[in-house]
């Protein structure tokens, strides 16, 4: 928090290299029309100005603060408390994001295997109790995940609260409308 | 008819619609029952973090046209519903701002900068009583607007603003907001453009979905939910998360803040708040009027100026704004409410809206029918009755009976939902979270759609994390779209004038302002720096 | 968990029985996705979403509706193409999307990816602009461009936009073609001045009845419902026309028993003018119009080939 910190020109070199990467390489690469068009005989705004126009909003960010607003006083850094926990976070959503997914189907597999009839899950995905095993099992993982998180350890109070969380959330969203999907079903 | 026939009209629209029930023989009109019911709805959505008025509004539509249906007798219960929605969400979104720092809707963002250090303070009732007065307030001082001008100013200024005059002001608001908003200009202008380039990605007028890396997952764009909920709400979580993973780990516990001190707002405390609130009041009702330009842009400015004025007045050892004074949060809702009055003055008028919730009053009209919102409301006919024009009063009631709601039942109806403070943050944050991400998850039904709010949540975070204010990106990410449509349409129409934003005198002044205002802040922050 | 299972199949077959009057016994095996190339809330995804509420009603179908919008329904189109085709799946999008713009977007989608299953209302597509612009037909529009004055003709679509821009050519005149963002916008524009005349697809019927606007000319190959007297882009010299339609599509590969069942379903309740899909059909577009089986198959066919000759000519 120095005067002295760098963090600033860091940031400033990082978006200078971002707006350059975009104006010379992914906006020509990417777009199929330029800064502007003739099309029908009139010139119009091709698809590549208003990025190049966000690009110039990064350079000149970029260029002051190098310039600048370098030895600005008070600039935060990161530091790797910040990237170990926001990475801790991404863990724990990642892992209960993939179980409210795949869970569901997976249940309907186990059951046709025993059962031997031939479900799918994408059939099934607006029955009840279906519907609800994905968000269910991932909701439950993603609240008592971030809640362990903060508190150090996993507790049976935990679990208990993110079940009640997650009742309520299916009570609000998906009991009293017809048309809505909760996650996973709409894109199985 | 003349103008107070119409008015009458309007009033006996609200009051004598389709009965629902009698109360002691007097009959209750459907009408009042929906804009009670969407009032208290509105609240409790507001004060919910994570949902907001317009996503309330979204869900609510279909399944109001279901029930009423496609009549001119609809009109009133269903908007009167919404209207509703957007004044109860209004108040309501100070609360999870003030309590706990997580902004239900992006113009609540700058009530946490002094509601939140209230609540930490132990003052969290009275900076929700300072807000509630504030809002209803500007509210109401709009809505009176709204009434007297609707049929003259919105004419009016729209006569002055042709498409490169539209294009200029949009020019104009983003870099303000780059330049004054951001802490640092540099800090802002990075915020908006990243801002712009994420609403740019997947969109355009070529048919190749520009900036998609050919992917099909971006080739859609960005929905706007994810972007501005990612950034704003699921960022604040994150950080809000951390702020307790690093409070544990120091002390070993999760402090919990107990009221403290006078919850009341005196009259004195009125007095010195009215004039943050006055002023306020007219920035955002004079924003409001100006289509296209929302709440956001009100709330910050209205902010901004409440901070010049109390930096000039106050004493030496007063505390400074974003560490809790009543002041901040005044400044910020008197500006953000009074919006949704004078918003409707285009709306009505013009049937162009400036915000989110104006949009779904005009595709309530739309898709009833019986109401075109444009130019024919306003035609005082003097033989025949113009069934639109009783609509429009009726809708003006419709505001002010909802004010009526706000003044009376509104206030206690919000420190109510003041409860959930009594949950612990560290429970609440996750159920936040996942509550966000259903709220996406139903609007855009793909699996895509929760990773991009996540990793626009990890944007956010990290913004934070460096100080940069994450309401640029927001801002730009809104506007971006309206910028590069106005662009490319001022230019065609002005038959590809390569200098349409500098050949008319209004344009030209709006070009000029916006490089000035950047290089005038960047030029004073240089100065400040070298000073100190 | 099976036998609420087997409940809810019976519960289906009893609700299907019970509209035992049409002839196809299909019944789809799960909820029916259908997607909606529109913005949530306008015009065309109330008229999808009431359909969908008619059948859950009437057939005890279950139908999910989902926006897929943007790029004029190709973005619809490219995520159909390798969705299921048990008629879980359907979209309802514009003829033009099939037609122009798959041939616009070059993406390797052809209308052959995809099945026909009924158009439920054509456009009205009128020239309109404000009546207090004083002009009455678009030989004034002509007089004023020719006497100086620039025109800004409104367009929602790159279709529209080649038809603004031979219109312009065929009469002798540069109109400035502006692009905005669906028929409202359209309006919107021409309402607040900005604009000066522009295409509308039946969105104008109720300020041209109120006398607010005015149908300068015909956008289709016949005359408008409303305006019979405005004159079309034939009469105006141009070979091509908008003529277009709402319909819903399918990925290619959908059983004909599955077809039949959801053409005949969706042209029932939309021909039926005292449903609330058929009530805003007939109010904004003067009625139904299904087209379905072969015919349809033929019109998206011929959209899509004729596309690369309206192309050529406004290329030029």
């Amino acid at each position: 928090m120095s005067s002295r910190s760098k963090s600033n020109l860091y940031l400033g070199f990082c978006c200078l290299g971002f707006s350059l990467l975009l104006l010379f390489v992914w906006i020509p690469l990417d777009t199929e029309t330029g800064w502007i068009e003739k099309v029908r005989r009139q010139i119009t705004i091709g698809d590549s100005l208003a990025p190049s126009v966000a690009a110039l909003f990064l350079l000149v960010g970029g260029a002051i603060l190098t310039l600048i607003e370098r030895k600005a006083p008070g600039q935060p850094k990161l530091t790797g408390a910040n990237m170990r926990f926001i990475g801790s976070v991404l863990l724990i959503l990642f892992f209960s994001l993939t179980i409210m997914r795949y869970c569901g189907p997976l249940a309907v597999a186990i059951t046709s295997a025993f059962t031997g009839d031939e479900l799918e899950y994408r059939l099934l995905r607006d029955t009840a109790p279906w519907k609800y095993i994905g968000y269910i099992c991932g909701g439950i993982v993603l609240i008592a995940g971030l809640i362990a998180l903060i508190e150090g350890r996993m507790t049976g109070r935990a679990v208990l609260i993110s079940a009640l969380a997650v009742l309520v959330l299916i009570a609000i969203y998906d009991l009293p409308f017809d048309d809505l999907l909760l996650p996973p079903n709409g894109d199985v | 008819m003349g103008v107070l026939d119409y008015i009458w009209l309007g009033i006996l629209s609200v009051f004598q619609g389709p009965e629902l029930f009698s109360l002691f023989g007097l009959p209750v009109s459907v009408t009042l029952v929906m804009i009670l019911c969407g009032f208290l709805l509105g609240i409790a959505v507001g004060a919910t973090p994570g949902l907001a008025g317009p996503i309330a509004m979204a869900i609510a539509l279909p399944i109001l046209i279901s029930v009423f249906g496609y009549h001119q007798d609809a009109l009133l219960p269903v908007m009167g519903f919404l209207i509703g929605i957007m004044k109860g969400a209004t108040i309501g979104g100070a609360v999870p701002a003030i309590l706990f720092n997580t902004p239900g809707t992006p113009d609540a963002y700058m009530t946490t900068l002094d509601g939140y250090p209230m609540t930490q303070k132990g003052q969290a009732k009275k900076a929700l009583r300072v807000a509630h007065f504030s809002s209803a307030s500007g509210d109401t001082f709009s809505d009176i607007v709204l009434i007297v001008c609707a049929p003259f100013l919105a004419l009016l200024v729209e006569a002055y603003l042709d498409l490169p005059e539209k294009t200029a002001l949009l020019i104009l608001s983003l870099s303000f907001i780059s330049a004054v908003i951001g802490g640092s200009p540099a800090k802002g202008l990075i915020s908006a453009g990243l801002g712009l380039l994420a609403v740019y990605i997947g969109t355009g007028e070529d048919f190749y979905p520009r900036l998609s890396l050919g992917t099909s997952q971006l080739s859609q764009g960005f929905p706007i939910a994810t972007a501005v909920l990612g950034v704003l709400i699921i960022g604040s979580v994150f950080k809000g998360l951390e702020e307790l993973w690093h409070e544990k780990r120091q002390s070993g516990q999760i402090s919990v803040i107990k009221d403290k001190g006078d919850q009341r707002l005196r009259f004195a405390e009125i007095r010195r708040l009215f004039p943050f609130i006055a002023r306020s009041a007219v920035i955002g009702t004079a924003i409001g009027a100006l289509p296209g330009i929302g709440s956001t842009l009100a709330a910050t400015l209205g902010y901004t100026v409440g901070k010049g004025r109390y930096q000039r007045l106050k004493a030496e050892d007063d505390p400074e704004f974003g560490t809790g004074v009543p002041e901040g949060i005044a400044a910020t809702e008197a500006a953000n409410s009074s919006v949704s009055g004078a918003n409707l003055i285009p709306v009505l008028s013009l049937g162009i809206p400036g915000n989110a919730a104006a949009v779904f009053l005009i595709l309530a009209a739309e898709s009833i029918g019986g109401f075109n919102p444009g130019p024919s409301v306003f035609r005082f006919t003097a033989d025949t009755v113009n069934p639109e024009l009783v609509v429009a009063f009726g809708l003006f009631t419709a505001m002010f009976i909802a004010n009526g709601l706000n003044w009376t039942i509104g206030g206690v109806f919000m420190r109510s939902m003041g409860v959930m403070i009594r949950i612990p943050k560290h429970i609440l944050l996750p159920i936040v979270l996942l509550l966000t991400l259903t709220a996406i998850y139903v609007q855009e039904t793909r699996m895509a759609a929760i990773w991009f709010a996540l990793a626009f949540g990890v944007l956010g975070y990290f913004m934070r994390a460096l100080a940069i204010s994450p309401l640029p990106f927001v801002i730009a990410f809104i506007l971006g779209g309206k910028l590069e449509e106005s662009a490319r349409q001022a230019f065609a129409a002005t038959g590809g004038d390569a200098f349409f934003l500098f050949t008319s005198p209004v344009a030209l002044v709006f070009m000029l302002m916006s490089v000035g205002v950047v290089v005038f802040t960047a030029i004073r922050s240089k100065g400040s720096e070298q000073s100190s | 968990m099976n036998r609420i299972l087997k409940a809810g199949v019976a519960a289906l077959g009893l609700a299907i029985i019970s509209t035992g009057a049409l002839a196809a016994d299909w019944a789809p095996p799960g909820p029916i996705k259908m997607m909606i190339a529109f913005r949530a809330g306008g015009g065309a995804d109330t008229q999808a979403r009431l359909i969908a509420e008619a059948l859950e009603a009437q057939m005890g179908w279950k139908f999910i509706p989902e926006q897929v919008t943007g790029k004029g329904g190709v973005n619809l189109l490219a995520t159909m193409k390798d969705q299921p085709n048990d008629g879980t799946v359907i979209g309802i999008v514009v003829t033009e999307s099939v037609g122009y713009n798959l041939a616009a977007a070059n993406a390797g989608i052809t209308p052959a990816d995809f099945i026909g299953i009924s158009t439920t209302a054509g456009f009205q597509m009128g020239i309109v602009s404000l009546s207090s612009k004083g002009w009455t037909t678009f030989a004034d529009v002509v007089a004023a461009a020719k006497g100086g004055q620039e025109i800004r003709f409104g367009v929602m679509s790159p279709k529209l936009a080649d038809l603004a821009y031979l219109l312009g050519k065929a009469q002798g005149v540069d109109f400035n073609i502006v692009s905005v963002k669906g028929g409202k916008a359209v309006m919107n524009g021409v309402n607040a001045g900005d604009l000066d005349i522009g295409f509308m697809a039946g969105i104008q019927a109720k300020g041209v009845a109120a006398g607010d606007l005015v149908n300068l000319a015909s956008g289709l190959s016949t005359p408008l419902n409303q305006t019979p007297d405005a004159p079309t882009l034939a009469d105006l010299g141009v070979s091509f026309n908008s003529d277009g339609y709402f319909v819903f599509v399918g990925p290619a590969g959908i059983p004909a028993d599955a077809r039949d069942a959801l053409a005949q379903a969706i042209a029932g309740v939309v021909s039926d003018e005292t449903t609330k899909a058929g009530g805003i059909i007939k109010k904004a577009f003067g009625g139904s119009a299904t087209i379905t089986g072969d015919a349809l198959t033929t019109l998206m066919a011929n959209d899509y080939s004729d596309a690369g000759a309206l192309m050529d000519a406004a290329g030029e």
